[in-house]
């Protein structure tokens, strides 16, 4: 495709000019961040998708550079650069191209160069109350659009992560699995294995060691470090003598740890397999909880309110639908999450999508911790939609 | 007027006498035209077949264009080379020679590292100590996506290197690498060591054919001559 024709480009911009109304109403400041960013930011933060579907160069100067593949990042580049990084909460709209190259070939309906609107609310303190109000934008958008028959799909994660830090297992179980939260498959594999019995496992670094394994980390690393130096291997690779010895340790203290009981294992499946509306969802894992007995009730209060102010802010809450699972494979999302959705004969197409990320406008330079929720809406799918060009 | 059948054979090394010494076995010699660092030359008793000498990346690149009938080439550079390799090209017969595994190979010092799901591990940790991704040099950029995809290992990021792979982590320009290699000599002189399940690619020299070649009578019956003709040799 060489361009968009007239019409279509007309049609767009009347539906961003709708779009931005209601979010510059709502008291969102309109900003346009650059489309080249640094290639680095999106490789070290994204999923496999977006990485592998972005377009990176190298400038003339030598810089890796790539086209932006969605406007998140670009928003919370913008955010630090200017320096409003102090207390208080800040709300930005956008509108403008993204990026992403398409594996099975490029078409209108999954085009590799392609409008997102959106917006980013940063420093709330009351997550709930943010949550309900971009979610109930993004519905509210879609919906002035001229769009019905949407489906909407919740997810948390942050309850996810509150259960298995409410289970007893060494630590570096809880990372695993939470790592493999992304993969089903490879979720379900990890959660087989850790309740099965570690001790027969065998380990290079039991034979490098000579058995030599001390519990304590200092020592290991004093040993180790001997070792090095006597077999002439140097250390390259970024990681420190420190590191690989922490590592050891745990891997030792894993040996002899007891393997996740069944009945655990059974919890967290059973929590990954809950589905339905919201209102079900969360008795069905309280029940889950209480039978467990483990104390998650600020976590589940916080759905619970979270769902009483989607209600109110007028989202028609019984007609979403809950999966424990849904968790997008962005990776920097780290609490709720959702996705609009319009059914077509090729399936469910994602229309828009958003949630909390907690921890990605620190990871990118923010002087301290910010709260963060937003969402993007596909601007070309939406319209599709509208004119059921599905 | 339609172009010659074009067979594409390696421009040097070992690549190259393996592959004329094939033909020479099957009874099919191969002479160069000029003088001897000719790039062109004909097979004795095919006459409609022009023999040109490329680089082995460069026959892969052109059996994927089709813009060659057949050629020998490197197995691993046909998979990093044409994603879509069905669709494009078919490996015909397999060589013999040029054998070599696509590696994916730890610094010796790592000690704690044995599999493939133990560097997803430390990939993790590394990030939260370094607030970067594990880096992979290599030139099989596809080839290592798929086979870390594959793996289910996602902390990490690829910085393409255009030789000298081995030497990447020692030089600090990346912490693992992704090579090929014959014996392991160059990966153990370079304190590296292959992980347990780190087997990327199993490659050795190949035939492949291109989609000229498939889509069209005349070369296909052309093609399957020569491909009769080795046959007893492979």
């Amino acid at each position: 495709m060489s361009g968009k024709a007239t019409d279509l480009r007309a049609a767009l911009d009347a539906q961003a000019d709708t779009i931005l109304g209601l979010f510059a109403d709502s008291g969102y400041e309109y900003i346009e961040p650059e489309i080249l960013q640094p290639a680095d930011i999106f490789l070290d933060r994204s999923g496999e998708d977006i990485r592998t579907r972005t377009y990176v160069f190298t400038d003339p100067a030598g810089a890796e550079l790539c086209l932006r593949p969605d406007l998140t990042v670009p928003t919370c580049r913008y955010h630090v650069e200017h320096g409003q990084t102090g207390p208080g909460t800040v709300r930005y709209s956008y509108s403008g191209p993204a990026f992403r190259f398409q594996p099975g070939g490029h078409d209108e309906l999954r085009p590799r160069e392609f409008d997102q609107i959106g917006i980013e609310y940063f420093g709330a303190e009351d997550s709930e109350t943010a949550e309900a109000e971009v979610i109930s934008l993004a519905v509210e958008a879609v919906r002035r659009a001229g769009l019905d028959g949407f489906q909407v799909k919740i997810g948390d994660l942050g309850l996810f992560n509150r259960l298995l830090d409410g289970i007893d297992m060494p630590e570096r179980w809880r990372k695993r699995l939470r790592h493999d939260f992304w993969r089903p498959q490879a979720f379900h594999e990890t959660l087989a294995r850790l309740s099965e019995d570690p001790a027969a496992r065998v380990d290079r670094e039991l034979d490098f060691m000579g058995g030599a394994l001390s519990d304590r980390v200092d020592e290991t690393a004093a040993t180790l470090d001997q070792l090095l130096t006597l077999r002439a291997i140097p250390l390259v690779g970024g990681r420190s003598v420190q590191d690989i010895a922490e590592r050891i340790c745990e891997k030792a203290a894993d040996r002899s740890a007891p393997p996740l009981p069944q009945q655990t294992a059974r919890l967290i499946q059973d929590y990954i397999s809950v589905t339905g509306r919201p209102r079900d969802a969360l008795h069905r894992i309280m029940n889950l909880i209480v039978a467990a007995e483990l104390d998650l009730s600020t976590s589940l209060a916080a759905f619970a309110r979270r769902i009483t102010l989607m209600q109110d802010s007028g989202i028609a809450v019984d007609s979403c639908r809950f999966l424990s699972e849904f968790g997008r494979n962005l990776e920097y999302y780290t609490g709720f999450v959702f996705q609009i959705e319009y059914d077509t004969p090729a399936g469910p197409m994602p229309i828009a999508g958003g949630g909390r990320y907690d921890t990605l406008l620190s990871d990118i330079g923010a002087d301290r911790p910010t709260p963060a929720v937003g969402c993007a809406i596909h601007t070309e799918r939406l319209l599709a939609a509208v004119n059921g060009d599905y | 007027m339609r172009a010659p059948f074009s067979l594409a054979l390696p421009s040097k090394g070992r690549l190259m006498e393996d592959a004329i010494e094939l033909f020479s076995a099957a009874g099919m010699p191969i002479s160069k035209l000029g003088d001897d660092r000719g790039y062109r030359g004909i097979i004795a008793g095919m006459n409609d077949v022009e023999v040109t000498f490329l680089s082995a990346t460069e026959i892969a690149y052109r059996l994927r264009e089709g813009s060659i009938d057949m050629g020998i080439t490197g197995e691993d550079l046909l998979r990093e080379h044409i994603p879509d390799l069905q669709e494009r090209a078919e490996i015909s017969a397999r060589l013999g020679f040029g054998g070599a595994d696509v590696v994916c190979a730890v610094p010796e010092c790592w000690i704690d590292v044995s599999t493939m799901s133990d560097l997803d591990e430390v990939s993790m940790h590394f990030y939260e100590t370094h607030q970067r991704r594990l880096r992979v040099a290599t030139k099989y950029v596809n080839v290592t996506r798929g086979f870390f995809a594959d793996c289910g290992v996602r902390g990490y990021r690829i910085v393409e290197s255009l030789g000298a792979t081995e030497g990447a982590p020692a030089a600090g320009a990346a912490e693992i690498i992704v090579d090929i290699t014959s014996t392991g000599d160059t990966l153990r002189a370079n304190h590296l060591r292959i992980l347990d399940d780190g087997l990327v690619l199993r490659s050795e020299a190949v035939l492949a054919r291109s989609r000229l070649a498939l889509d069209d009578t005349d070369r296909l019956h052309i093609s399957d001559l020569i491909l009769d003709g080795l046959r007893d040799t492979i």
